[in-house]
C-alpha cells in the first residue's frame, strides 16, 4: 500500500517539477512551487488516497516565508512546502479544494500575515485581537518579540 | 465626507444590512475565560433556524508556540502539557513522539505500555466527563451526576500512577518519567471491569430514556463525504462511518501490541455520537487491563542529551476529541526553531459549523457539546433581531432552559 502511494506521489512531484526527499522511514517531503502548489494539492486529494490534510505551518526562513501543508493516510506523512516572499506574502488558498484548510489559512494570515487569494474570509482574525496594531508585525516572525507586543497592546504587568 | 458620498456609504450599509434582512444575527459567545474555554459564534438566524455559522476564537491564544521557541525542549513538553486541562497526557506524549524522531534513541517496550495505559485513562476520563455534560445540556442531570461519580474512580486510578489528577507530567523524552506502582494491577483490572459494565448501562439508559432520544436522535447529521472533505478527525469522523483513528492506521506508543479494534457507527447523529463514545470507553478499559497485565520488563527511559539534532518531523496521535498533531524544526541548538500544535476542537470546528447550519436554536448546546468542544461558548449570548434593532442577553443557563422548555414544556413548568 505505502509503496503504491509513494510511487504515485513521486510520480505526481515529478510532473510538478518539485523536488521529493524521504526524510525518513514513512515521511515525504515535497518542494513545490508556489505556481504549481494549487494543481499538485488538487492532484494528491483527487488521485491518491492522501487525502486527510492535518494542518498547515507556517515558518519563518529569514527571507522567505514557508508554508507546508502535513497531508497523512495510513502510516505515510505527505509534507507539501511552499514558500512565499516575506515583502509580497501572497498564496494561493486551497479552500475549493479542501473546504477544511479554511481555519488553518486564517490562523496563518494572522500570524505570518499571508494573504491567501481566494479563501473567502481573509477579511476578519481567528486568532490575534481585532485591536491587533496594524504597524506591528505579526507574531510568529522571529524579528517580533514578546516584549514588545505586550507593551503595545497594554499588557505590561509592573513587577515590584 | 461629502453629502453624496454619505448617502452612497449609508445604501452600502442598509444592502449590506438586506442580506440579513428576513433574518437574525445573534453573537454566540465569548465568555468568561476563567471557568471555561471560550469561543465566539455569530449565528444568522432564519426565525429560529441557524442558516449561517461565522466562528471567532482565540480569546485565551497564550502564545505557547511563539513561547516554545525561547525554551529547551524539555520544559517545552511540560508547557504544552498545560495546552489543556482534559487531555493533557497526549499533548506532551505527541510533541515528545515529533522531538524523538529527531535524535536516535528508541523509547524502551515498558514505557511505550505505560504511556498507553495513561494515554487511555485519560480517554475514560474525558469520554465520561462529556456524557455527563451531554446529560446536563440535554437535561438528563441525573445521568450528568451518575457519570461524574463513576469518572472519580479513573482519576483516582491516574492519581495513583502519576501523582497528579489531571497533569500527569509522566512523559520524558524517550521514556516516563515514573514506573508503574507495583501490586496496582489487580485493583485496575477490576475497576476497568466496573467501567466496562457501568458503560454498558448507561448504552441501556441512553436508549431507553426519553430525555435522551429526544433531544440527539436525528440530530447534527452530516454525509460521510462531507466529514472527509472538512478533514473532521476522532469521534466526529468515526461517527460517520470513517475508519479514521490514528492508533489503528498510523500506531504509536504501544498499539501495534495490544489487540483493539475501533468503533465506527453509521446513523451519523448526535445519539449515535453519545453511544459510539461509551463504546470507545469499553474498549479502552480492555486495552488498559491488556496493558496492565501484559506490562514487560526493563528500564522506563532512556536519557538524552540536552541538544535535539538539526532536522524536522511531525507526529500525531488520538487523543480523546480526535488527531493531535504537532511539528517541530530543529536547528541544532537547544531551543526549537518552530514548534506548531494542532488540537483536535480546531480541525473539527470546520464540521461543526456544517452540522449546526439548518438547527434551530434549542438545539445549540446539545450540538455543540457534541463535538466535544471546551463549552466556554455556552456561557453567555446575546441576540440582536435586525428588523425590530431589538438585542437581549441570555447566559448559558437561561439557553439551557430555553432548550428545555421548547422540548418539554409540562415538565419544566412543573419544577
Amino acid at each position: 500500500m505505502s509503496e503504491v502511494l509513494l510511487q504515485q506521489i513521486e510520480k505526481l512531484a515529478a510532473e510538478a517539477k518539485a523536488k521529493s526527499t524521504q526524510l525518513r522511514k514513512g515521511e515525504t517531503m515535497v518542494e513545490v512551487d508556489q505556481t504549481q502548489l494549487k494543481n499538485f494539492v488538487k492532484r494528491l486529494v483527487k488521485e491518491t488516497l492522501a487525502r486527510h490534510l492535518s494542518t498547515i505551518t507556517g515558518l519563518d526562513l529569514g527571507q522567505n516565508i514557508g508554508i507546508i501543508y502535513h497531508f497523512w493516510h495510513e502510516r505515510n506523512t505527505i509534507h507539501v512546502k511552499t514558500t512565499v516572499p516575506k515583502e509580497k506574502p501572497t498564496a494561493f488558498s486551497i479552500v475549493d479544494i479542501v473546504p477544511g484548510a479554511i481555519l488553518y489559512e486564517m490562523e496563518i494570515h494572522d500570524m505570518f500575515d499571508v494573504e491567501f487569494i481566494g479563501n473567502p474570509w481573509m477579511d476578519r482574525k481567528l486568532l490575534l485581537p481585532d485591536t491587533w496594531p496594524k504597524d506591528l508585525p505579526p507574531p510568529l516572525l522571529k524579528t517580533s518579540k514578546p516584549a514588545e507586543i505586550r507593551k503595545r497592546l497594554g499588557l505590561e504587568v509592573e513587577r515590584k | 465626507m461629502s453629502e453624496e458620498q454619505g448617502k452612497t456609504s449609508r445604501k452600502e450599509e442598509s444592502a449590506g444590512l438586506m442580506k440579513y434582512s428576513a433574518e437574525n444575527l445573534v453573537p454566540f459567545g465569548p465568555i468568561h475565560p476563567a471557568l471555561k474555554e471560550p469561543e465566539y459564534f455569530k449565528l444568522v438566524l432564519e426565525g429560529e433556524k441557524i442558516v449561517e455559522v461565522i466562528p471567532r476564537i482565540g480569546y485565551v491564544h497564550r502564545g505557547l508556540e511563539k513561547a516554545a521557541e525561547s525554551r529547551p525542549w524539555v520544559q517545552n513538553m511540560y508547557m504544552f502539557e498545560r495546552t489543556c486541562g482534559i487531555c493533557s497526557f497526549v499533548h506532551s506524549l505527541t510533541y515528545g513522539q515529533a522531538v524523538e524522531g529527531l535524535t536516535i534513541y528508541e523509547v524502551p517496550r515498558r514505557a511505550k505500555f505505560i504511556r498507553t495505559i495513561v494515554a487511555e485513562l485519560e480517554r475514560i476520563h474525558s469520554h465520561l466527563l462529556w456524557v455527563g455534560l451531554m446529560g446536563h445540556w440535554a437535561g438528563f442531570e441525573t445521568l450528568f451526576m451518575w457519570v461524574w461519580r463513576d469518572r472519580e474512580v479513573v482519576l483516582d486510578l491516574v492519581e495513583a500512577i502519576s501523582g497528579n489528577r489531571v497533569h500527569k507530567s509522566m512523559n520524558a523524552f524517550c521514556g516516563v518519567r515514573k514506573d508503574m506502582p507495583s501490586g496496582m494491577e489487580d485493583r485496575i483490572v477490576e475497576r476497568m471491569k466496573f467501567l466496562a459494565d457501568r458503560a454498558n448501562y448507561y448504552k441501556q439508559i441512553v436508549d431507553t430514556e426519553e430525555t435522551m432520544l429526544e433531544r440527539t436522535e436525528g440530530l447534527g447529521k452530516i454525509s460521510p463525504d462531507t466529514a472527509e472533505e472538512l478533514c473532521a478527525v476522532g469521534p466526529m469522523a468515526r461517527y460517520v462511518g470513517l475508519r479514521r483513528d490514528i492508533r489503528l492506521n498510523d500506531p504509536y506508543a504501544a498499539y501495534d501490541e495490544v489487540p483493539f479494534d475501533i468503533v465506527t457507527r453509521s446513523e451519523g447523529d448526535v445519539h449515535a455520537l453519545l453511544k459510539l463514545r461509551l463504546d470507545e470507553m469499553i474498549v479502552s478499559a480492555n486495552i488498559v487491563s491488556y496493558a496492565v497485565q501484559h506490562l514487560p520488563d526493563g528500564p522506563i527511559r532512556v536519557k538524552i542529551p540536552p541538544v535535539i539534532p538539526a532536522g524536522e518531523h511531525s507526529s500525531h496521535s488520538e487523543a480523546p476529541r480526535g488527531e493531535i498533531f504537532y511539528y517541530v524544526k530543529s536547528s541544532g541548538g537547544r531551543t526549537p526553531e518552530r514548534v506548531k500544535s494542532r488540537q483536535p476542537t480546531m480541525a473539527n470546528l470546520p464540521t461543526a459549523l456544517e452540522i449546526l447550519k439548518g438547527q434551530t436554536i434549542a438545539d445549540v448546546p446539545v450540538v455543540l457539546t457534541a463535538i466535544d468542544p471546551c463549552f466556554g461558548c455556552m456561557d453567555r449570548m446575546s441576540f440582536l433581531d435586525i428588523e425590530s434593532n431589538r438585542q437581549w442577553t441570555w447566559f448559558g443557563e437561561e439557553l439551557r432552559q430555553y432548550g428545555l422548555n421548547y422540548y418539554f414544556p409540562g415538565r419544566a413548568k412543573k419544577r
